[in-house]
């Protein structure tokens, strides 16, 4: 028997709420906050070391999309890890939107980001038939445990055709 | 001539700028951020719930954050930061070749923000394709840098 739960193989039936999963942690570098910056927001407070000095920030600070990004990098990277060897795999991903995304703190280069992940609710809506949605609360936190991020989104799951087992 | 936060009104429009979106593009967005089949795979991606390559959704809100970035530098704005999303919606995917554009309204404002030195304005933004359909809509919250003679009462 493996002990790993094929997570993206699942239908949206046998997923429960409360499910819990921590993806990991990333650290920014600066080389890699200025790449982001200079093609998606181009600030000098994400892309010019120096000049950041003068702005509110006093320093270089990562852009906020650059962290969601990071966050749906490390999402795939964990369920892929759980769900190798499964062929058919995949029955969940595409992303419907997201509430209440909040920017708590500064995000610099150098620090470490963690991304926790909690299934908060499964709404009844069906969508084209064969999808049903999965609500989750997402958060980050940096290195001194200071919450920097925070969101909800909505992303389908495949139901199952036998109907709930 | 900079405008401030008390220089923009709710009401207040703005257009952007169009960006285009390669398979290029897409393809490099999504091996760094989004490596699934349907942002990678063209042949996965015909199977899939999209009907073809698509760019990552993500990607699509930072494209969205380039176009209102550029569109407020044009006017002189100094923009301080985005601190909160209410709502998105990713309305349909975004295909390799699609040209975007956002409109941008302005809805209301606060004095403060949650950086020092800056008012909030809260704007809906609405990013379309080429032919005119809707690709992703937001509610958000962005602060603009108070001037010196900012009345803040």
């Amino acid at each position: 028997m493996s002990l790993k739960p094929y997570i993206r193989s699942r239908w949206f039936e046998d997923i429960p709420i409360g499910e819990f999963h921590v993806f990991g942690s990333h650290t920014f570098s600066e080389l890699e906050a200025i790449e982001f910056g200079r093609r998606y927001s181009p600030e000098i407070y994400h892309t010019d070391p120096t000049g950041a000095w003068d702005t509110p920030y006093r320093g270089l600070v990562i852009c906020g999309w650059h962290l969601t990004a990071t966050w749906m990098k490390l999402m795939v990277g964990y369920m892929e890890n759980f769900a190798s060897g499964v062929q058919d795999g995949r029955r969940n991903g595409a992303g419907m939107g997201v509430e209440d995304l909040e920017w708590y703190l500064p995000v610099r280069p150098g620090h470490t980001i963690t991304f926790t992940y909690e299934v908060t609710e499964k709404p009844e809506r069906v969508v084209r038939n064969r999808w049903g949605i999965i609500r989750s609360r997402n958060e980050a936190f940096n290195q001194y445990g200071d919450r920097v991020m925070s969101f909800t989104i909505d992303i389908l799951a495949e139901r199952n055709p036998a109907g709930a087992g | 001539m900079p405008r401030y936060w008390q220089d923009i009104q709710p009401g207040e429009q703005f257009t952007t700028a169009l960006a285009s979106l390669s398979k290029q593009d897409i393809l490099e967005f999504a091996a760094e951020f989004d490596p699934q089949p349907y942002h990678l795979d063209s042949e996965a991606a015909e199977a899939s719930i999209f009907g073809g390559l698509c760019a990552s959704g993500w990607q699509v809100s930072a494209i969205m954050m380039r176009l209102l970035t550029d569109a407020l530098h044009q006017q002189e704005i100094p923009v301080i930061g985005m601190s909160s999303v209410p709502k998105m919606r990713w309305k349909k995917p975004v295909f390799a070749g699609d040209t975007l554009s956002a409109e941008i309204t302005v809805k209301g404002r606060e004095a403060t923000a949650r950086q020092p030195g800056a008012g909030s304005l809260d704007l809906d933004v609405r990013v379309f394709n080429q032919a005119q359909e809707p690709v992703i809509e937001l509610a958000t919250r962005l602060m603009i840098a108070l001037g010196a003679n900012a009345n803040v009462a």
